[in-house]
């Protein structure tokens, strides 16, 4: 079992792509917790303390990085890492996101193992 | 003149008959000669002199040659059918004359020469010139306006036809011939309807009994058929043709070939088409990766060495469905892509319709925060129409609703019916048309959109698709509040009645 700085939060509203990220998550002895919507993403960082969240640019209720900003209000040191298929790397918003430190890392969808345990390590 | 016994030349009774018979020749409106056997006048008119500028006295007296043009008696033969008068007791009649004289205006005359008998015995000829240039120059101006009427028909770029009160075709011009093969020859008398290659009689019929219950020009478009067995789209006016006692007599039909227009209204839906994907491949892409993403990482796990069968089975489950759903997204694209082959009008479940429509959508509304209040009715409402038309049409309302509300909102989509027509209605709670843009959203090109992010068609032609279906379009819309479009399609007969 993974200690409480090891927890991690995975906010996507489609319930397959949570799946696959826990599955990788599992694989590497990490807990982790579903929110398919950016309240339920909030609800849970209220009961928990994560050390990384998984977020999707889009969510149906929230911009991710809304969520992104909401998150970092309850718990500054945690890790933000968006996972989307909307945006691009390069793209300004996502660029601004990350030099203003509001998240850690982008990785694009689809994506490889390899990307997700990168930034885990980082 | 045989019954007056002058008896002596010059006594009273004489002198009043010669009065009258003076006064009589001089008020008949037509020249009058008499002419001796020897072909010299012996009395004159005043009618004569006044049109040829001649005197009495150099005219009493003198040979015809003298008085008339040489060439006038030449061509006329003038003495050789005055002395048959002479000698035959014979009328030439109504015969025309072109008189040509120096120093005078053209005339044309018609002219008869009678004898003039004394006692059984012809005495004189009579020479009876009526001038007729004012009824002749009137009758070519006739011709001639006839001839311009004639050939602005002819030369017309469109049909024109006419057809007697039933539809029997009358008359049938050069473009007509033109575009369906068919001479004037081979149409006249048959049927107007029979050459229509529309399917719909009651409508052609419906149309005719208007023009006969005099109502005004009526509008359709039906295709013609032509010889080689094919159709050409045409747009006809009816117009009712009136009499001079303003008694509808036949019908007019002026058509326009729409073949050009047909193309070039394909090419307008399908670069709006392409625009609307434009706007949709964020969501697209969206959704696309979703899956990709899911089946990347199942086939990643796969890949793994000792995995349990269980969990095989589960990712080979997940790469299915994630496949599954990229190619059905990619498959509704393409169909709605793909330019629609106008087809004939079919039945059409708008229900079902919709929901595709909208699941074209539903991503594009999701990355914007839109929530999606749809009541379409459970029952099947069916109409007839063109579905990929109707497609594009609700798809340009749904998209257009979505641009109005960037920050998020509601996206209403209602369906119903009454007992005559569907309506659906798409609404948002946007940013509202402007009172001074309401009148002008369905004009071609008219966009408030910045340069580049909007061509202004796409209004224009969800408006000349719903003409089509025979249905109307219209919009309620407050500023800050949101817009409402309501499309009104007729349901097809055989459910109405």
């Amino acid at each position: 079992m993974s200690d409480q700085s090891d927890l991690i939060l995975i906010a996507d509203d489609e319930p397959d792509l949570c799946w696959a990220l826990e599955h990788l998550l599992h694989n590497q002895g990490l807990a982790t917790r579903r929110a398919l919507s950016a309240r339920e993403a909030l609800d849970l960082m209220e009961q928990h303390h994560f050390s990384r969240a998984f977020l999707d640019a889009k969510l149906p209720d929230m911009d991710g990085l809304e969520l992104a900003r909401r998150i970092l209000e309850i718990a500054p040191d945690i890790r933000i890492i968006m996972v989307s298929g909307y945006f691009y790397r390069d793209d300004v918003s996502i660029q601004d996101a990350i030099s203003q430190g509001l998240i850690h890392s982008f990785i694009s969808k689809p994506f490889l193992q390899e990307e997700i345990l990168k930034v885990l390590n980082a | 003149m045989e019954k007056i016994d002058t008896g002596p030349d010059n006594g009273p009774e004489f002198q009043r008959y010669r009065t009258l018979y003076e006064m009589l020749l001089e008020a008949i409106p037509s020249s009058v000669l008499l002419i001796d056997q020897d072909l010299r006048i012996v009395s004159v008119n005043r009618n004569f002199l006044e049109k040829n500028r001649r005197t009495l006295p150099d005219t009493i007296g003198r040979r015809l040659d003298e008085v008339f043009p040489a060439i006038i008696i030449d061509q006329m033969g003038f003495a050789g059918r005055i002395r048959q008068v002479f000698e035959k007791n014979f009328h030439i009649k109504g015969e025309r004359m072109t008189y040509r004289a120096p120093g005078i205006p053209l005339r044309i005359y018609y002219y008869s020469i009678l004898p003039f008998s004394w006692k059984g015995v012809v005495e004189l000829a009579m020479l009876l010139m009526e001038d007729v240039t004012e009824q002749v120059r009137l009758s070519e101006e006739v011709r001639r306006v006839e001839r311009h009427l004639a050939s602005v028909v002819e030369s017309a770029q469109d049909i024109v036809l006419s057809t007697d009160m039933e539809g029997r075709i009358l008359t049938w011009n050069t473009a007509a011939e033109r575009l369906s093969g068919f001479t004037l020859y081979e149409v006249r008398e048959q049927n107007f309807f029979d050459l229509c290659a529309g399917d719909d009689l009651g409508e052609m019929e419906n149309v005719f009994a208007n023009l006969r219950a005099g109502r005004n020009a009526q509008m359709a478009e039906w295709d013609l058929k032509t010889k080689d067995g094919g159709r050409v789209p045409v747009s006809w006016i009816f117009s009712p043709m009136k009499d001079h006692l303003s008694q509808t007599a036949g019908v007019v039909a002026v058509g326009r070939d729409l073949t050009e227009r047909r193309k070039f209204e394909a090419q307008l839906l399908q670069s709006q088409k392409l625009a609307a994907l434009g706007v949709m491949a964020g969501g697209i892409a969206h959704e696309i990766r979703n899956p990709l993403a899911v089946c990347s990482s199942a086939a990643q796990f796969i890949m793994e060495p000792d995995i349990s069968q269980e969990f095989r089975q589960e990712c080979a489950h997940k790469i299915h469905a994630g496949v599954q759903r990229a190619s059905m997204i990619i498959e509704n694209l393409l169909r709605f892509a793909r330019p629609s082959v106008k087809t004939d009008p079919k039945e059409i479940n708008l229900t079902r319709l919709l929901e595709e429509t909208l699941s074209l959508v539903t991503n594009q509304a999701r990355i914007q925060k839109i929530e999606l209040h749809s009541q379409l009715a459970p029952e099947p409402i069916c109409i007839n129409g063109m579905e990929g038309l109707l497609q594009q049409t609700f798809l340009n309302l749904l998209l257009n609703a979505i641009k109005a509300m960037p920050d998020g909102g509601v996206l209403g989509i209602d369906l119903g019916k009454t007992e005559s027509e569907a309506w659906v209605s798409i609404s948002d709670t946007g940013h509202g048309i402007a009172p001074g843009d309401l009148n002008n959203i369905f004009d071609p090109f008219y966009t408030t959109a910045p340069a580049g992010q909007g061509s202004g068609l796409g209004l224009s032609i969800c408006y000349s698709i719903v003409k089509q279906h025979f249905g109307t379009i219209t919009v309620d819309s407050e500023e800050r509040q949101g817009s409402k479009f309501t499309v009104r399609l007729p349901i097809r007969e055989a459910e109405a009645a």
